[in-house]
């Protein structure tokens, strides 16, 4: 069985005098260890999905199973430990407690799964290590740049051992080439097994994961390799994209032999 | 504007990947993960742990406004303790002074104990309680161990130079001693013989032998009790302290018949009848039967006297401390409100200005009632840092009111833990409402709240 099984998903807002259909039939599964981007333009529906694959919101139609439970019904409380045990979130504009240090922060999804504070302690410090920011772990957020702002996010989504880490437009906040170093620390995690959903519009991010879907007003219009999907986006938002995902191209073979990109 | 400081991951991942993917990241992985009861258990305490330390944390983020909130607070408990500390302290002074009239004393007066208003126009035209009324109670009254009848007024008593104000004058016979639940120090008390033979023989109580006999011998000595009356002291009493603010030491014992003498023969007086411990209300009937008899009132004619006892004392007194307790709780009542709105306001402010924190704690796991339980603790803390301000304050009134004014006043402990836990109940109360808010945000719209 697929971690995440989208079966006919879909999410009506009801706004009173009309009914938004954010979702309309959403039909999508994905396999442990797979990286998948979902791209769209705001308003698809992509934020929309995210945040019912991220159990903050549940569909009002469909089911959606992860990790083989049926979590379209479940309540608010079982939703909670479900975030908690099984994803890890990774936001645009990186939503770190501004008043605790970068290893508070990583260890403050721990407290809500009971762990003594010696092994929230020892399990934040290997998370910040695994993102290479042990050096900084007393820092607040204010202290730290965006990347490593972003890095402590990660490592706070890391730090559960999550089945599932789900990214909201990860590099959306940062120049090119910070962003350019969090998108091969998610290259990187996947090498190592990690399950990865990256939400974002920017299609030379897309194009660099094996698997892209494009969400188009509230339906999956194509799935398939990243380039490709990015590309068909490309063909539709404009030649200048196409430039970009080029761009992005040539990126990912020089991360391929190891070297820095300029 | 790159992190030069961060290297880029991907070099020495391949080769060396960091230990928690190989070792600690199998076990937590699997289908459905769910915590064990134990986890659970200990989530609560973490929850907990965590709140408190978030809690103080804000508060010194915030430190005028919370300052201002606890000492709203602590003003407010500190209030209710003051009003129930000078309550009990009235209390404890009346239940004394009362004890001084004794348990088993019925007193036979015009005027009924511990009323007021309309009854006083029935009582004021009672006759007054004289030497007949005594006269009839000695010669009849078979079960009273001792009657005593009792004149009293006010004067200035003095010797040669030096004069001492507002003393308590009080004429009266030999079983006034028992009656009255006095000791004799020194020489002897007032005699019946005393009495029928008007003598000048006085005795005095113990604020007068200070002022007088400092340094000699009082018996034997002459004082001049108001303007014209000159008395020789035969005998010192022990000392019975305050009542009510009040020394009942300033006193002047002398015999009735010379009392009367002295300061007007129709003083009305009250006779106190010291009844057999057990047979006080057989002796209070008798008394009335007596009394009845001499004043020859018909069956159908009120008395016009009355028996007092010191509960009837008590009656008056706990009506007049009802309105004192009722005006404490509404005081309390309306402080604690006034502290707790106070806390409410503060949660609320904090509640909006964390609300993005609320969000990322919510996508990252945490429950309604996590978030519920933090608010809550900061409330409860807000409040129980005013509480134990309050109570200090509170115990440092005590201390001054103790100090500087006759009513006794203390703080037991009893009042401290009141404080405490009252206003740890005052922070749950009033911030439940806040905290609700914060628990039913919506995880989402509270992480896109600027």
């Amino acid at each position: 069985m697929a971690l995440i099984e989208l079966d006919h998903i879909g999410k009506c807002y009801d706004l009173g005098l009309s009914k938004v259909h954010a979702l309309k039939d959403i039909h999508v599964s994905i396999e442990t260890g797979e990286l998948v981007a979902i791209v769209g333009q705001s308003g698809s529906g992509k934020s929309t999905l995210m945040n019912i694959v991220g159990c903050l919101d549940v569909p009002t139609s469909g089911r959606y199973h992860l990790s083989g439970r049926d979590v379209s019904e479940l309540s608010d409380d079982e939703l909670s430990d479900v975030r908690n045990l099984e994803i890890g979130f990774i936001f645009q504009s990186f939503q770190l407690l501004p008043r605790a240090s970068a290893l508070e922060n990583v260890e403050l999804p721990l407290i809500y799964r009971g762990i003594s504070k010696k092994e929230r302690r020892e399990l934040a410090i290997a998370a910040l290590e695994q993102v290479e920011l042990a050096d900084r772990m007393k820092h607040r957020p204010t202290e730290l740049s965006g990347g490593q702002r972003q890095r402590v996010a990660i490592a706070r989504a890391l730090v559960t051992q999550p089945s599932l880490l789900l990214a909201d437009e990860p590099t959306g906040n940062l120049d090119s080439r910070t962003g350019e170093e969090i998108v091969r620390l998610f290259l990187d995690l996947h090498s190592k097994g990690n399950t990865i959903v990256l939400v974002t519009h920017e299609p030379k991010l897309a194009a660099r994961c094996p698997r892209a879907v494009r969400i188009v007003d509230g339906l999956v219009i194509a799935d398939g390799p990243g380039r490709e999907v990015a590309l068909a986006n490309a063909e539709a938002m404009g030649a200048d994209v196409v430039a970009q995902v080029l761009a992005a191209e040539a990126a990912a073979a020089s991360h391929r032999k190891g070297a820095f990109a300029p | 504007m790159s992190t030069p400081a961060a290297p880029s991951p991907t070099p020495n991942s391949p080769e060396t990947p960091p230990p928690q993917v190989s070792s600690g990241k199998v076990p937590l992985r699997g289908k459905a993960k769910k915590l064990s009861l134990w986890a659970r258990f200990r989530r609560v305490f973490a929850e907990i742990a965590d709140a408190v330390i978030q809690a103080v944390q804000s508060l010194i983020a915030h430190r005028l406004r919370a300052a201002l909130t606890i000492s709203g607070v602590s003003v407010g408990i500190m209030a209710v303790i003051i009003i129930f500390m000078v309550e009990s302290g009235m209390e404890a002074s009346f239940a004394r002074q009362l004890n001084s009239l004794g348990p088993n004393t019925l007193y036979v007066h015009k005027w009924a104990w511990g009323v007021g208003g309309r009854d006083w126009w029935k009582l004021r035209n009672r006759p007054a309680v004289g030497q007949m009324d005594y006269r009839a109670l000695l010669a009849n009254a078979k079960l009273p161990i001792a009657i005593s009848p009792v004149a009293n007024t006010e004067a200035v008593v003095s010797r040669a130079e030096k004069e001492v104000k507002n003393i308590d004058i009080r004429g009266t016979t030999e079983a006034f001693l028992e009656a009255g639940g006095w000791q004799l120090k020194r020489g002897r008390f007032i005699s019946d013989l005393d009495h029928e033979i008007g003598s000048d023989a006085c005795v005095i109580g113990a604020d007068l032998e200070d002022a007088f006999f400092k340094s000699g011998d009082a018996l034997g000595q002459r004082i001049k009790v108001g303007p014209t009356t000159r008395c020789t002291v035969v005998g010192t009493l022990v000392r019975k302290g305050n009542a009510f603010g009040r020394s009942q030491d300033g006193l002047v014992v002398m015999p009735l018949s010379s009392f009367l003498r002295s300061f007007g023969p129709k003083r009305g007086l009250t006779i106190a009848v010291v009844a057999e411990a057990g047979k006080v209300m057989e002796t209070e009937d008798e008394v009335i039967a007596v009394l009845r008899a001499a004043r020859r009132l018909g069956p159908d004619q009120e008395d016009n006297f009355s028996v007092n006892r010191q509960d009837k004392i008590l009656q008056g007194f706990n009506q007049t401390m009802m309105t004192v307790n009722l005006v404490g709780i509404l005081v309390g009542v309306i402080t604690a409100a006034v502290a707790g709105i106070g806390i409410m306001n503060i949660l609320l402010v904090s509640v909006k200005e964390r609300t993005r924190e609320i969000g990322i704690r919510r996508a990252l796991g945490a429950r309604r009632g996590s978030i519920l339980i933090q608010f809550l603790c900061e409330a409860v803390i807000v409040a129980l840092v005013g509480g134990a301000v309050g109570v200090g304050l509170g115990a440092g009134a005590a201390a001054l009111l103790d100090l500087l004014s006759p009513v006794p006043a203390s703080i037991d402990p009893r009042v401290v833990t009141g404080g405490v836990l009252g206003s740890c109940i005052l922070g749950a109360i009033f911030g439940l409402w806040p905290a609700l808010s914060a628990a039913f945000l919506h995880p989402i719209e509270a992480l896109r709240h600027e």
